[in-house]
């Protein structure tokens, strides 16, 4: 599923302007420890976080993921705002906690990765 | 849900705590920051998380959860289920990664622990 | 502010309660093959509104009252009900929280829900929104009889002892840096103030509170103090440490605001959290710091609720 409709469809708010959406996920992961994303997630994941920070958007990027949620309407810290634009990940945010985020997501057919299996 | 379903839509191996499956679990929280879990968590809920310190255990005492389950097969570390039994909340874990407990605990009707807002 | 504080009892029965627990069952059951003519005379001697439809234990229909009047209107030729009935029926199950009852009552704008087992299929009673209310009141009631041995207990104390003003004063000592035991202080603050009967929502607050602090302390400091006063209106939690100081409270209560190093990151603490969680639950904050000398948080929970 393209992430542009992931963002239609769980009301998500998109931050910045510069990155774009025509992208396509093809499963997903939440973690809060950047380690784990890095160890774990997969190229394509769309990933559900509550971690603001810029390093997300490193770890984001080195692991080729589609794209990052806040959740609970977190906001992310200006730096994270720039890296995102200039390394073209996109960041989004969730009004959601994470369970019920990772819930519909599921149910919209974006698995984790045993489900893939 | 009882906790023993839980423990089936999971696959999950308990760790500590058979005694308590038959208890009710109304809602969960999935998170690795402890104080978002103390922020958000309501009580009776079961934490998901992929950490496994002993911090795990006194977050959960404080916010009185029902259950921890330790996601992708992270086995807690001997001190944390020492903790986890002294204050009798039960432990189990789950090979299946945060995102795909999340989504299955969801589909089968868990609520989100935003729920009362 | 206030709202998002606090739960109200009415929002944490109609989770806890079940179907099952509101419900009816001694309800009035028809079987399909009966007449119309039949269903309005059992409508009327029962003074009921509507029944379900019950072939061989298993819900098949419900019929209203409105279905009736719509039959008499039409001519009134009497036909076995099963010709009449609302064959698509929204239905409860039994082991379901109350608060989806609530939901499917106020988005289908139906008046009753045939309740059934989620295993069997057979059915067990009607759930009305006057069943709901009343099983409420009904909890509230007991709840309400808990809640003055609570208020009787908490003020024991406070009464027995002979003095024009009654403080309760605990002190407890945090080790810094020493992760293992961190929260142990805030885990005996927690079943103190339970002992003393004082209300499990305040309990909540003033534990959560304090266990954000004991981290905080554990995580920078060598080390500091937590003292609780209780009065019988209010709990306050004073803690103290010699730690570096934070250069700009405001910055630090601002959520995600965070100087914490990796390893308190990987403890699951340090996102920029702890601050905002004891702003949470606390009627006031009060933050006194100065950078290189040391930190004192004051933290004050009303003991009314609300």
């Amino acid at each position: 599923m393209k992430l542009k409709e992931i963002v239609e469809k769980m009301s998500l708010e998109v931050i910045g302007t510069a990155t774009d959406l025509d992208r396509e996920v093809t499963g997903g992961y939440a973690s809060d420890l950047l380690s784990d994303v890095l160890a774990n997630a997969r190229e394509g994941d769309l990933w559900i976080t509550l971690q603001i920070h810029s390093n997300v958007v490193a770890v984001a990027s080195m692991k080729g993921l589609s794209g990052i949620v806040l959740i609970n309407n977190r906001e992310p810290e200006e730096d994270t705002v720039k890296k995102a634009e200039s390394e073209n990940v996109p960041i989004l945010v969730s009004k959601m906690p994470a369970f019920e985020l990772v819930g519909k997501l599921y149910a919209l057919g974006i698995k984790g990765s045993q489900d893939n299996a | 849900m009882k906790l023993k379903q839980l423990k089936e839509v999971l696959n999950a191996k308990v760790l500590y705590g058979d005694k308590f499956l038959d208890k009710d679990v109304k809602m969960a929280c999935g998170s690795d920051l402890m104080s978002d879990v103390l922020a958000f968590i309501k009580a009776d809920a079961v934490l998901l998380t992929g950490l496994t310190n002993p911090q795990v255990v006194r977050t959960a005492e404080m916010a009185e959860v029902i259950a921890i389950c330790f996601v992708r097969g992270k086995k807690p570390q001997e001190k944390t289920l020492k903790l986890a039994q002294e204050k009798e909340i039960p432990v189990l874990v789950s090979e299946f990664s945060m995102y795909a407990c999340c989504g299955r605990l969801y589909k089968e009707g868990l609520l989100s622990c935003d729920g009362l807002k | 502010m206030n709202n998002e504080k606090k739960i109200t009892k009415v929002q944490e029965l109609v989770y806890e309660l079940k179907v099952r627990d509101a419900m009816r069952k001694d309800i009035i059951r028809s079987s399909p093959d009966i007449l119309m003519s039949e269903l309005g005379e059992t409508l009327r001697s029962n003074r009921i509104s509507g029944t379900p439809i019950v072939e061989h234990d298993k819900l098949v229909g419900i019929i209203s009252i409105e279905d009736f009047i719509k039959w008499l209107a039409e001519g009134g030729k009497d036909c076995p009900i099963e010709s009449r009935m609302t064959r698509s029926i929204k239905t409860l199950y039994d082991d379901e929280p109350l608060v989806h009852a609530i939901g499917k009552l106020d988005k289908l704008g139906f008046g009753r829900f045939p309740v059934i087992d989620r295993a069997t299929g057979k059915l067990l009673g009607v759930i009305t929104k006057g069943d709901i209310i009343e099983s409420l009141l009904r909890e509230l009631e007991i709840d309400y009889h808990e809640e003055e041995i609570h208020r009787y207990r908490a003020s024991h104390i406070f009464e027995d002892i002979i003095a024009d003003k009654t403080i309760l004063r605990f002190e407890y000592f945090v080790k810094g840096k020493d992760f293992n035991r961190a929260g142990e202080v805030s885990s005996g603050i927690r079943k103190t103030l339970t002992r003393l009967g004082i209300h499990p929502q305040i309990v909540r607050r003033a534990a959560i509170a304090s266990y954000e602090a004991e981290i905080n302390v554990v995580s920078y400091t060598s080390g500091g103090e937590i003292s609780v006063r209780v009065q019988s209106d209010k709990i306050q939690i004073h803690v103290t440490d010699s730690g570096p100081g934070i250069p700009d409270v405001a910055q630090a209560l601002k959520p995600g605001y965070s100087t914490a190093p990796e390893w308190i990151r990987n403890l699951g603490f340090g996102a920029g959290m702890g601050l905002c969680n004891i702003k949470k639950c606390a009627d006031k904050l009060d933050i006194e710091s100065t950078v290189g000398k040391g930190t004192r948080l004051k933290i004050c929970i009303n003991m009314k609720a609300g």
